[in-house]
């Protein structure tokens, strides 16, 4: 045992000598012949032949210093380094090459390391919650009203709570605001009211102080709250004094009991900070049917989401009662929540890295072949001195490892940097544990890829090389020597799946760009060019009461109305694209009631001019107008949804409904407009029906958000605007300053960069593709040259020369094309959901990437057919 | 050269190289080979060079260590000598080369 130990330590430390060592061995082999040719003269041979007789019973110092080298060293090792110093050389004969390959390569790397960094970051790596897998969502499943994931009741929380056995605890929360006063500007906080289990289910605890016990939830306890990371940087300087202190909010004393750790989020990073829920019974009971909680509950061990699922759907009915039929909870994972649609794009995007990856693995193998058939001489010399087939293989798989490394991490420093530009694929919800740069995963992907992609474009020709015909080869002249038929076929084959992948590619990539113009060219509903938004929220205690309210929006409006520039302002409770929901049950007056059917529009409340202000249609009847008093009869403005689907053929204008069920005691409305349907959840979110009551007859909601048409650039307004909602009440934050077109672009962001990503992959695919079929052309027209000589000479016409090899390439061309469409076709049903407005099957798109990878097959192939055509006659006869 | 050579077995000379630095001293590979061929009487003759293998092998297992030195005619030579490793080696093999010899000796007599 020692032994082989000391040997192998030798045999390393030896190694890592090498050269040192050689020379001392050269040095003592010198002084050995020294010595015998020394002893040769003295029997007194001529000095010649002493040396000669020396050598002779040494016996051969070169092959003697080889296998001294090999015993003293690594021998494998030694080979490989000697393969790797003889494939440096080789790159370095062929810069061309070398450099094509190389980038090549090294894109299809970093493409592949870049989305999969993000696929890890979303897919895989653990949340940062504690047992993250065992967390899910619990929604109320309220299918019949159209929303299958709802938000619950606090009296369904607290039945779902009580009454099942598969959570080991379920917490709630819902979103609010928070005006902080008196340190500074007044901010708008952004606040989830959370129950004091929220932190504990999650696993998490506060980086300094505590989280919440069960007796801040206690109601009429002291007011507490736990801040988010980065408001205690941003506004309290990372004060850990700032524990125990009490901050104003909404006129209210609140004391910080702790700061959540840096990066921790929930559902939502705009989060400030969490406040401790404290329902009353009586408040739990009057709430049966506000649905406007978001659940998070942590599963038993050993539950799993079936199961749960089921539990919860037994329960549901068990807990029906009278006036709430059915409590029926989805149960969702976490992850599966927060991934959302991301999870198919990724994988889309996935898929379509490791088709380029593919198609450059296919081109160079390609290359390497054609090399291989001009190297087939010096293959064939080396294996007639002995060299093995293994032997030759290695070497040549040194190679393409030597290339696929180095682009393996010139890949990993470009990914690096492209990582930032794709972190918008990261759902903004998602909190991720770092950023989603190098780590030790990524760096294991690379290197695995790296590897895997030089075996996979090097292993086929270094098996071809090593079959070389060695009589034959060294026989002919050259580089020229004949290409067997199979190594071509070979290559026809990979340009015919580089043909093909780069179809399926390229009509992926049409897909999502239509999609994705449909989705951006679409009308709407507002026009949001020149329109500048932001958000006033009222604290309560302030402004509980109404007229104080409609004082502020009536004051505020006038002023920015009055400002140079601006042309209209109006008020509501949700500006488009910014929610789906804030539905209610409504009730159309002498129409039936199908308890299996509800009617559920969307309730906004809104300032009169707020049509005009964000560029909404009227399509009939009026709009609000200032006469729509407190005192005037009360009236509401529909949208074209909810006229067809709650009126159907008849004329909704002048016609009556109320929010709440038939017996409820909210007044009747009348509708006296209708305008046209506008994008309400986000830019592909289907439009519901919806209704707008003018702020003054309506309490129920306070709006909150402002948007202001202005002639011209609206950010320039911000301060203006802002100097004159302050002129009214200075203690009113003004949040979320943003134009319009912002929301708009935000929506289809996702949708944006899932586009240009798979563009942009199909255009390198397509770039790879053309450059194989113009590779394996002209690799041709060079093999035969002396062929065409013939038929020149023979009386071909250079058109028919022309021919002769566009048909060549078109062959190929089309078999890759016909596979490529019917993958596609296969393929782009996965697509199927991530598209709008354009069928997975969409002809458009079809026909226009053919025609465009047409056209650049065309021009690869003209290319090298032109080359033949113009080939000399007698100097192609002649060619060596 | 007319003689019959005889081949040496895989092993043996390392076993032969140890004997010889433990008979003789320190040496270079030049007086071991031809100390070696001097005592089997010309009748094994060694491919000297073979002689380094072995020298590298009985190195990596640390029963020789080498340096340099000079030679009887002053010229700058490798020497090489036996560890007290390599004794216990010898003595090992050595009784083993033995019972193995015997052993084959008794059969080829029977």
């Amino acid at each position: 045992m020692w032994e082989r130990l000391r040997t192998w330590g030798s045999r390393v430390w030896c190694w890592a000598r090498m050269r040192r060592l050689d020379q001392d061995f050269a040095e003592e082999l010198e002084s050995h012949t020294t010595m015998l040719i020394e002893e040769n003269l003295h029997r007194g041979m001529t000095p010649e032949e002493a040396r000669r007789q020396a050598l002779l019973r040494l016996g051969g110092t070169a092959r003697l210093r080889e296998s001294y080298r090999e015993q003293r060293g690594l021998p494998r090792l030694d080979q490989v380094a000697q393969d790797l110093r003889y494939a440096t050389r080789m790159f370095r004969k062929s810069p061309g090459f070398t450099l094509f390959a190389g980038a090549a390569l090294a894109l299809g790397i970093a493409a592949t390391t870049a989305v999969f960094s993000i696929a890890n970051a979303v897919l895989l790596r653990p949340l940062p919650y504690r047992d993250p897998s065992r967390l899910v969502m619990v929604w109320q499943d309220d299918t019949p009203y159209g929303f299958p994931r709802n938000n619950g009741s606090p009296w369904a929380f607290q039945q779902w709570k009580q009454s099942n056995h598969v959570f080991d605890d379920m917490a709630a929360l819902t979103h609010d605001s928070l005006n902080l006063t008196g340190h500074g500007n007044p901010e708008y906080l952004h606040t989830d009211t959370v129950t004091p289990n929220f932190f504990s289910v999650l696993g998490v605890n506060a980086a300094v102080g505590r989280t919440f016990t069960a007796d801040d939830g206690r109601p009429g306890a002291p007011l507490a709250l736990v801040m988010g990371y980065g408001l205690w940087v941003r506004r309290f300087g990372a004060d850990p004094q700032l524990i125990g202190q009490d901050l104003l909010l909404n006129g209210a004393k609140y004391t910080v009991v702790g700061v959540m750790p840096r990066g921790f989020q929930f559902l939502d990073p705009a989060v400030d900070l969490w406040v401790p829920a404290q329902w009353t019974p009586e408040f739990i009971e009057s709430r049966k049917t506000d649905h406007f909680l978001t659940m998070v509950a942590r599963m038993r061990s050993g539950i799993s989401v079936p199961l749960a699922s089921a539990e919860m759907a037994v329960l549901g009915k068990q807990l029906a009662t009278g006036d709430v039929s059915d409590l029926t909870a989805v149960v969702v994972p976490l992850r599966e929540q927060l991934a959302g649609d991301t999870k198919p794009a990724l994988l889309v995007l996935l898929g379509a890295v490791a088709f380029v990856l593919l198609i450059a693995c296919a081109n160079l193998a390609n290359l390497l072949l054609a090399r291989g058939s001009a190297r087939q001489r010096e293959m064939a010399v080396r294996l007639a001195l002995g060299a093995s087939r293994k032997r030759i293989v290695q070497q040549m798989l040194a190679e393409s490892l030597l290339l696929a490394c180095v682009a393996g991490v010139v890949g990993l420093g470009l990914a690096a940097r492209v990582t930032r530009f794709l972190g918008g694929m990261i759902p903004p919800g998602m909190a991720v544990d770092g950023q989603p740069g190098v780590n030790g995963t990524l760096l294991a992907f690379t290197a695995a890829v790296s590897i895997a992609t030089g075996v996979l474009f090097g292993i086929l020709p270094a098996m071809r090389s090593s079959q070389v015909e060695l009589v034959g080869s060294l026989k002919q002249g050259g580089g020229k020597a004949g290409v067997g038929a199979g190594g071509q076929r070979l290559r026809h084959v990979l340009v015919v799946s580089e043909v093909a992948l780069a179809m399926v590619l390229l009509a992926g990539a049409a897909l999502m760009i239509r999609s994705f113009e449909k989705l951006y060219r679409q009308d709407p509903g507002f026009r949001a060019e020149h329109v500048l938004t932001l958000q006033t929220s009222l604290p309560r205690p302030k402004y509980q009461d109404m007229a104080r309210r409609s004082e502020f929006y009536r004051e505020v409006l006038q002023r920015v109305e009055s400002l140079p520039r601006v042309i209209s302002a109006g008020y509501t409770t949700y500006l488009p694209l910014a929610d789906e929901g804030g539905g209610s049950v409504v009730t159309v007056e002498n129409h039936p009631q199908d308890p299996d059917h509800m009617l559920v529009a969307n309730v906004r409340v809104v300032s009169t001019d707020y049509f005009r202000a964000i560029g909404m249609t009227l399509r009939q009847g009026r709009l609000l107008d200032r006469k729509d008093g407190p005192d005037s009869p009360k009236v509401a403005v529909i949208n074209e949804s909810m006229a067809r689907t709650y009126w159907q053929a008849e004329n909704p204008v002048g016609q009556r409904f109320r929010r709440g069920l038939l017996q409820s005691k909210t007044p009747w409305v009348t509708v006296v407009g209708i305008v046209g349907d506008m994008r309400q959840g986000g830019m592909n979110v289907p439009v519901r029906p919806e209704a707008y009551f003018p702020f003054e007859q309506a309490d129920f909601f306070a709006p909150d958000s402002l948007a202001v048409r202005t002639a011209g650039d609206p950010t320039v307004l911000t301060e203006e605007v802002r100097q004159q909602i302050w002129a009214v009440d200075k203690e009113e934050p003004v949040a979320a300053v943003m134009p319009l077109q912002q929301m708009v672009e935000d929506s289809v962001s996702p949708a944006r960069l899932q586009a240009s990503l798979l563009g942009g992959f199909a255009a390198m695919a397509l770039l790879l593709a053309s450059l194989g079929i113009y590779a394996v052309l002209s690799f041709a027209v060079t093999q035969r040259t002396q062929e065409i000589g013939v038929r020149l000479a023979l009386g071909a016409r250079p058109a028919d020369v022309l021919r002769m090899v566009v048909a060549h390439g078109l062959r190929l061309f089309l078999l890759g094309l016909a596979i490529g469409v019917a993958a596609a076709l296969a393929l782009s049903r996965l697509l199927a959901h991530l598209l709008f407005g354009v069928s997975a099957g969409d002809p458009l798109s079809y026909v226009s990437v053919t025609l465009l990878l047409a056209a650049v097959t065309l021009l690869a192939c003209y290319v090298p057919a032109r080359r033949a055509m113009r080939l000399e006659p007698m100097a192609a006869l002649r060619y060596e | 050269m007319g003689k019959t050579k005889s081949e040496i077995l895989q092993g043996t000379l390392d076993l032969m190289v140890l004997k010889t630095l433990h008979a003789m001293g320190p040496l270079h590979g030049y007086g071991m080979a031809r100390r070696i061929e001097q005592i089997s009487e010309e009748v094994l003759e060694l491919n000297q060079g073979t002689i380094y293998a072995s020298l590298v092998r009985l190195l990596q297992k640390g029963w020789i260590t080498a340096a340099w030195g000079t030679s009887e005619n002053n010229r700058k030579a490798r020497f090489y000598s036996i560890t007290a490793r390599g004794l216990r080696q010898l003595r090992e093999q050595t009784e083993n080369w033995e019972r193995i010899a015997g052993v084959i000796g008794r059969v080829l007599q029977l």
